[in-house]
């Protein structure tokens, strides 16, 4: 009677960002070589203006984490799902496009572009919807390029880049579209460490311009309750979310990577991530026994 | 101590005692060489080194062949002279290939023959080859086809080029471009299914269409090895249509042929030295063309 007033109208009309209703994949469904990588998973990111949220996911090998980026992306591998839908803000996924961007972790810069070039690809392929020069579109690169501090790089070719700075690269592509969801499939994970912790401090310092939702696949547990809002700890294939840490970590996006990750605070949440991990590793294995 | 050079009956006498071998200049090289170290992998040839060992054969195939003909009167050579003529024979007959058998005119013929059947061959292997690398359906359409050019065996399209064309031009352009086809489509085809997936992934992420991804992406990244397919095809090119004029009397096939026939015999070798040359020289072009175009070809060993 008088208690839907008190709920937000223009927040309940909104749909989510992102929305998996009961989603299956299964590859190679009917054969031999089957798999399920998830099952029946359903979870919904409401917009929040203003604000991107950042959800780190991690789990065992082969528990479809990167399934997840890719029914999101709706690359031909994995569309359609098996069964259930991907909703991105309302609209059934049926395929990728410019308003979900993506990192891999295999280095993507175009070989035979220039840092420029690369940055600037995907304004030269919407150049009909987004209207920007030749020349707006080489400023708004350089923009990024600055951003990313490849300031100085921007005319070498990738083959002439580490692997860092090609991380570096397809960041600046990425965001130089202003997507409103952001995939990262272990982006830094052939990186060196002193290296992880500067793409870490890059990406902090960048969000808060993006506002995008982002998911980021990870196999580093400090990685993952470091950047992330939300760190999902996946069960073995066919995967599910565990545990869910939303509450437990301090919001830390403004302090530095390193420093941060001594403290005593993060640590203990790391344990906790780490003991959530260890406990669906130990359950996996059990399964697997009882299988036999 | 450890550092001494291990004495040998020849090698014991060149160690010096320490600062002596400054002077003598002999340095490191003064050490006795041990017969494992002569050879090692991949190890760093100078390049000095290199173009010596390079001439080394190639004295060693023209001592025997001087040998073999000496410089002499005919008579009393270990070959006859009609079978195999001697280095200055040979150097000597160049004016009359030059003049008489209008050497320059023969070869432009050969080449512009080349040209023409590659020109066609590509026609039909580049946007069939690119198709069936984006496309799994043309691929499949099409494999079973390229699969059988591939062992077919090639000279043995010449006489069949002949029953269905004649001996004119026609026959020769037609062998020629349905070899360049053979040859090409399957490497046209390898060059692009080797695209990486994550350039076709990232393209999509980024908004491109099938389009787009078929010309900006996979024809883009697989262009520097499409273009060495283009390459090599060319020169073997070369031997094909030296095939495809064995046939007939002109061209440098035709040289080659008529030389056999009618003497002088020297002129063979001459030709098949022009042959080399030029083949040498216009894989030098394409190189250079090569590395205009693609700049950021990361060099490999």
């Amino acid at each position: 009677m008088s208690a839907p007033q008190t709920t937000p109208v223009s927040t309940q009309s909104k749909p989510p960002v992102v929305e998996f209703v009961k989603v299956t994949k299964t590859f190679n469904a009917g054969t031999r070589n089957a798999f399920t990588a998830v099952e029946e998973l359903s979870f919904s990111i409401e917009d929040r203006p203003n604000y991107g949220e950042f959800i780190a996911i991690v789990g065992p090998s082969g528990c479809g984490k990167s399934t997840i980026l890719n029914l999101i992306q709706g690359f031909s591998d994995v569309y359609p799902p098996t069964s259930g839908e991907v909703r991105v803000r309302g609209k059934v996924v049926t395929g990728p496009g410019r308003d979900r961007g993506m990192v891999f972790q295999k280095y993507s810069s175009f070989p035979n572009r220039s840092v420029l070039r690369n940055v600037t690809f995907g304004l030269e392929l919407a150049r009909g919807q987004l209207g920007l020069s030749r020349s707006q579109r080489d400023d708004l690169a350089m923009d990024w390029i600055r951003r990313v501090g490849l300031a100085g790089h921007e005319l070498k070719f990738p083959h002439q880049l580490s692997g860092g700075q090609q991380q570096r690269v397809a960041i600046a592509r990425t965001l130089a579209l202003k997507p409103q969801i952001i995939l990262m499939d272990e982006p830094f994970s052939a990186l060196d460490e002193p290296t992880r912790y500067e793409m870490q401090r890059l990406i902090t310092a960048l969000w808060h311009e993006v506002e995008a939702t982002v998911f980021l696949v990870t196999h580093s547990l400090s990685e993952a309750v470091y950047l992330g809002d939300r760190v999902w700890v996946m069960t073995h294939a066919p995967g599910r979310i565990g545990h869910e840490f939303a509450d437990a970590i301090p919001p830390l996006r403004d302090a530095e990577p390193m420093t941060v990750q001594e403290t005593a605070a993060f640590k203990d949440v790391v344990r906790q991530v780490g003991a959530a991990f260890q406990e669906i590793e130990a359950r996996g294995k059990a399964d697997a026994k009882r299988g036999d | 101590m450890a550092d001494e050079p291990i004495a040998t009956p020849e090698g014991g006498a060149q160690a010096a005692p320490p600062g002596a071998d400054r002077t003598g200049g002999g340095g490191p090289e003064s050490r006795a060489v041990h017969p494992r170290e002569l050879l090692r992998i991949r190890e760093d040839v100078p390049g000095w080194l290199r173009w010596a060992l390079g001439v080394v054969p190639i004295a060693v195939l023209l001592g025997v062949w001087w040998l073999l003909t000496g410089s002499g009167p005919a008579e009393g050579r270990i070959i006859s002279s009609v079978i195999l003529p001697s280095p200055l024979e040979v150097l000597h007959s160049f004016p009359k290939l030059w003049f008489d058998r209008a050497l320059t005119r023969n070869a432009g013929l050969s080449l512009s023959r080349v040209l023409a059947g590659f020109a066609i061959g590509v026609a039909v292997a580049f946007p069939l080859g690119l198709l069936m690398g984006a496309f799994s359906k043309i691929k499949a359409m099409f494999n079973p086809l390229a699969v059988f050019g591939a062992y077919l065996p090639i000279p043995a399209l010449v006489p069949l080029t002949m029953s269905l064309l004649g001996t004119g031009e026609g026959q020769k352009m037609g062998f020629l471009a349905l070899a360049f086809v053979v040859y090409l489509l399957p490497l046209i085809v390898t060059a692009v299914d080797n695209v990486d997936d994550v350039y076709l992934k990232t393209a999509f992420t980024l908004g491109a269409n099938t389009s787009q991804v078929v010309r900006k992406v996979l024809l883009a990244i697989s262009w520097p090895d499409i273009y060495q397919a283009l390459r090599m095809g060319f020169g073997i090119g070369w031997s094909y249509i030296i095939l495809a004029e064995l046939v007939g009397l002109d061209g440098l096939g035709g040289i080659i042929m008529v030389s056999q026939r009618q003497g002088p015999r020297e002129h063979i070798y001459l030709v098949l030295l022009v042959i080399v040359l030029i083949a040498f020289v216009t894989d030098k072009l394409w190189q250079l063309v090569g590395q205009v175009l693609f700049p950021y070809r990361e060099r490999r060993r």
